[in-house]
């Protein structure tokens, strides 16, 4: 019996950006720290350092994968990265967590009906 | 000056991560260091390489055994002649046993051997239980993707 991807939730910001720019189509390296800066409206910015540390974090356990360069790439240097099937189970899982929280922070953060004194 | 910090630095990986990434990383440097800033980049490389050994390489168990070893040797090593009742008894002539000089080399060569032994053990256990956890993750990570039917939509 299969178990389930709670194993690898929550994911850390930086983990959640990357599958999250990889989840509409293949990217390089810069490409994906450039889609996370679009994603977050510049509010959040990877290096190359967390990026690389993290994609071989997620090429090791499956979810992200390399993915053959588009006929257009002429750099050797630059490779291309694609989500994974089970990278994107993960993501969904992940994104149906963040789904919950935020419902319990709307309910929660209500503004409080007004007392008359 | 910048950019033979960055490869300096881009050096100081692990093997693996360099051969897999560097030239990459030296391209996105070429790219992005006018508008991120160099220097922002470098600062992110050596939290990368300090994060790169610390976590997602053995090295630091095999120091920290390596560190045990020493211990061992200077602490277990001189305990086992104190604390062995044959030295520091008088003899019949007054004389107190102390241990020999090949009494000491041998000590200390056995405590090397069985902790050298017992570090290589551990790193090789420790890497070899590390590798298969990556494997059956990432196995898991499929079979619930196959089980659950995922389709994905949005890749066509």
């Amino acid at each position: 019996m299969p178990e389930d991807p709670s194993q690898f939730l929550p994911l850390s910001p930086a983990t959640l950006h990357i599958l999250l720019a990889l989840a509409g189509e293949d990217r390089h390296g810069y490409g994906i720290m450039q889609e996370i800066a679009r994603q977050s409206e510049g509010q959040y910015k990877l290096g190359p350092g967390t990026l690389y540390d993290n994609l071989q974090k997620l090429m090791n356990q499956g979810m992200v994968e390399e993915a053959k360069s588009p006929p257009g790439n002429d750099d050797p240097r630059r490779r291309y990265y694609r989500l994974s099937r089970a990278g994107r189970t993960v993501l969904t899982a992940e994104i149906k967590r963040l789904e919950g929280v935020v419902r319990h922070a709307k309910l929660h953060l209500r503004p409080a009906p007004e007392r008359n004194a | 000056m910048t950019r033979a910090l960055y490869i300096g630095l881009l050096r100081l990986h692990p093997l693996p991560f360099r051969r897999q990434f560097a030239e990459e990383m030296l391209w996105i440097f070429d790219e992005a260091k006018g508008s991120e800033g160099a220097w922002v980049l470098l600062l992110d490389l050596v939290v990368s390489v300090s994060r790169q050994w610390l976590l997602r390489s053995a090295v630091w168990k095999a120091a920290l055994a390596l560190a045990g070893a020493v211990v061992q040797i200077s602490f277990g090593g001189l305990g086992w002649i104190f604390f062995n009742p044959r030295f520091g008894m008088p003899t019949q002539g007054g004389a107190t046993v102390t241990p020999a000089v090949t009494e000491l080399i041998q000590i200390t060569l056995c405590t090397m051997f069985v902790l050298v032994a017992l570090m290589f053990a551990l790193v090789f256990g420790i890497s070899g239980f590390t590798r298969k956890r990556s494997r059956r993750r990432s196995r898991t990570c499929s079979n619930y993707a196959v089980s659950r039917n995922f389709t994905p939509t949005s890749r066509q």
